[in-house]
């Protein structure tokens, strides 16, 4: 299983994880009020700085961010069809710069701190009755753990088209990855129930 | 020091998906410190030993460990480490010494002592090397290595692997078979490798949802043959 982690020894690296994520929740909010297109330009190009000083070679980072990107750019569209280019193009800046430093949280924030961290955050709701903390850290930490996954299913699909001769189509490559990734989070969650991890939480 | 053995007891246990039955309502008791089970693919096996660990709920009958309902939320699977077909999907983070301590953590135990049993299982296999290794980077056996110290880190007193040989060459079958020959713990084996269950006195044959065969294991091997070719 591949991890999202990127080891190094970066300005970020050595951020607590608390600093980054209170960090990342604070910039999507700033973003988010602001609309002017030359700040949100220059906040794009020191996420993307930020983003370079994490230490992964160029190709790698952009691969990262490619389907991510790919989805903005479509939100961006559908936004530049009901609104002006103004807005459509504020919302391309917001969201690459919130990708931007989301990629970088994630990329040096391992995913033990990760859990540790949301679970800790997220304790002072189980006041609410509604939820568990550990649940929701466990939670997270799976997303970050299933998203290398799901990518390395989607190129093994992809080879098994090629392989076979078939032309690669969106519609014959997603049936089979959802249902190898509901398998898989079946499998997890039965380890999961296994170990006892979610067992024990009081 | 071998453990001092299992304690299980299937009453009438059985499992049905519908109209569908996995496993016939079974009643037997399992004693000893290992147990084969063998059989074809959608025999059984893996349903029955999931009743073992709680995975699986019983739609008849009760399944018990050391006298505790496996079909109790609160404690089911606590006496019972489970090791699965693909290691890598039991491994839940990537590095090994985090995924080991992980289990721990959610049971309460300090930071210290989640240290020390992190250290004293790895140090149990003699796999230190792997503490801080990436799960992905790992050979086959040596992803066995890493699921087992993450179970064994929880103190079960019974194990169960399911298929443990599964797809790995020689030499890692060979450490394998060697750790679990070394397991003080008693062990539930699950496997289509009839060599790494030959010496064992007791070994459940499983066809088409049934016990078919309960009995050393040339016998049960034997009567596999029969049925299976």
């Amino acid at each position: 299983m591949q991890s999202l982690y990127v080891e190094g020894n970066s300005l970020m690296h050595r951020l607590s994880p608390r600093a980054k994520l209170l960090s990342l929740a604070a910039l999507g909010v700033v973003l988010f009020i602001a609309d002017n297109i030359a700040l949100l330009s220059i906040v794009v190009l020191l996420a993307a700085a930020v983003y370079r000083a994490v230490g992964l070679p160029l190709a790698d980072a952009l691969g990262r961010l490619r389907p991510i990107f790919l989805t903005i750019v479509v939100v961006a569209l559908f936004s530049l069809i009901f609104n002006s280019w103004h807005e459509a193009l504020v919302t391309l800046l917001r969201l690459t710069a919130l990708m931007l430093f989301a990629a970088t949280v994630t990329a040096t924030t391992a995913i033990a701190e990760f859990i540790d961290e949301v679970t800790a955050l997220a304790r002072p709701l189980e006041r609410t009755g509604w939820v568990q903390a550990d649940d929701i850290g466990l939670a997270v930490g799976l997303v970050l753990r299933f998203v290398p996954e799901i990518l390395g299913r989607y190129q093994a699909i992809r080879e098994a088209h090629t392989a076979r001769g078939l032309k690669v189509r969106p519609t014959t490559l997603l049936a089979p990855l959802i249902i190898l990734t509901l398998r898989d989070a079946d499998n997890i969650a039965a380890a999961i129930d296994a170990r006892g991890i979610r067992r024990h939480v009081s | 020091m071998r453990g001092t053995g299992l304690d299980i007891r299937f009453e009438g246990a059985g499992v049905s998906f519908g109209a569908r039955t996995a496993l016939e309502p079974l009643t037997l008791g399992l004693g000893g410190n290992r147990i084969g089970i063998i059989g074809l693919n959608g025999s059984g096996k893996t349903t029955f030993a999931r009743l073992i660990n709680g995975l699986t709920k019983p739609t008849v009958g009760r399944v018990t460990v050391n006298g505790r309902d496996t079909g109790d939320e609160k404690t089911a699977g606590a006496d019972v480490g489970f090791i699965f077909q693909s290691p890598q999907n039991q491994i839940i983070l990537p590095i090994v010494k985090d995924d080991i301590a992980f289990g721990l953590k959610r049971r309460g135990f300090t930071k210290a002592e989640i240290e020390a049993k992190v250290d004293g299982v790895l140090a149990r296999f003699n796999a230190q090397a792997l503490a801080e290794r990436r799960a992905h980077e790992l050979s086959g056996g040596e992803l066995q290595v890493a699921a087992l110290c993450s179970v064994l880190a929880t103190g079960p007193s019974i194990l169960i692997l399911d298929e443990p040989t599964n797809q790995l060459d020689i030499r890692n079958r060979a450490l394998v078979e060697k750790i679990i020959d070394g397991l003080e713990e008693s062990a539930i084996i699950i496997t289509h490798d009839l060599e790494l269950i030959a010496g064992f006195e007791r070994v459940l044959l499983f066809h088409e949802g049934r016990l078919a065969a309960d009995a050393p294991a040339a016998e049960a091997i034997a009567r596999y043959k029969e049925i299976a070719v």
